[in-house]
């Protein structure tokens, strides 16, 4: 448990880095889909629609990888210490929300984001254990 | 985007949506708990670890909940904004820090009680501007 902090935190950087690149192929692909899902029959033909989606498959392969890296993180790191780091994928999700996906991010929303940071930068502090 | 609207049915799947997540984390860490003291030297190594995590139940638990969550999750992200869901999910903070304290005997510290707490304050200053029409774009 005793690995350097700092290739932990890049492991982690590196798993953030791929769930945000998930999310945003999930999200594209989904924003295309438009539906209004009410009965049985629209579910199954809303999970069809999203599994004949190419940019769907993207982030699930973003999601494997992302998968691999985090049991090789928790395999070095504490589960609260790691879990807790991982959330700067907001961080990267509210940047990337607007530029990528061009959704409105407001003040509130800035100002809630550089709130997890800060609880990022004071988890870090706390070490690895 | 006119779909920031949070409706019970939503809420009830973000809630879903966090205990799915929280025990899908717990089954992951026991998996990777038999390898905590890996070292990689090369690609053998690396291998070596994807099969021994492909061979833990725990990981086949933790996934069977993954699954349940994209279900849960394509039916949020298709009724709200992905900046708005994204950050609701994450009370799941506060429960993965009790249950590594409770079941995986891990010290959690004042200072990281502190940091789970400003990320928590940030997540519910990011759920208010759901509602917020005013927000100038950067």
């Amino acid at each position: 448990m005793k690995e350097s902090l700092l290739l932990i935190i890049l492991l982690i950087v590196m798993t953030s880095t791929c769930d945000t690149i998930s999310q945003l192929c999930l999200k594209a692909s989904i924003n295309k889909l438009d539906l209004n899902v009410k009965g049985p029959r629209q579910i199954l033909a809303f999970i069809l629609r999203i599994i004949l989606t190419p940019l769907a498959w993207l982030g699930f392969v973003f999601s494997c990888l992302s998968l691999f890296l985090w049991l090789f993180v928790l395999s070095k790191a504490e589960l609260s210490f790691a879990f807790s780091l991982d959330s700067m994928h907001y961080v990267f999700i509210a940047i990337a929300s607007g530029f990528v996906l061009k959704e409105k991010v407001g003040l509130r929303r800035w100002i809630g984001t550089g709130l997890i940071m800060i609880g990022i930068i004071l988890v870090s502090l706390t070490g690895n254990g | 985007m006119g779909k920031n609207g949070l409706t019970l049915r939503i809420i009830i799947f973000l809630v879903l949506n966090d205990f799915l997540e929280t025990y899908a984390h717990f089954c992951f860490k026991q998996s990777a708990l038999s390898q905590n003291d890996l070292h990689i030297r090369g690609l053998g190594d690396i291998t070596a670890f994807a099969h021994s995590m492909i061979v833990n139940p725990h990981l086949w638990i933790g996934l069977v909940c993954v699954s349940a969550i994209f279900v849960s999750w394509s039916t949020i992200l298709s009724k709200i904004d992905l900046s708005v869901a994204t950050p609701i999910t994450s009370f799941s903070y506060v429960f993965i820090a009790l249950i590594s304290w409770l079941f995986l005997h891990e010290y959690v510290s004042p200072l990281r009680w502190a940091g789970i707490f400003f990320i928590l304050a940030g997540v519910i200053f990011v759920s208010m501007s759901s509602h917020d029409n005013t927000d100038v774009a950067p």
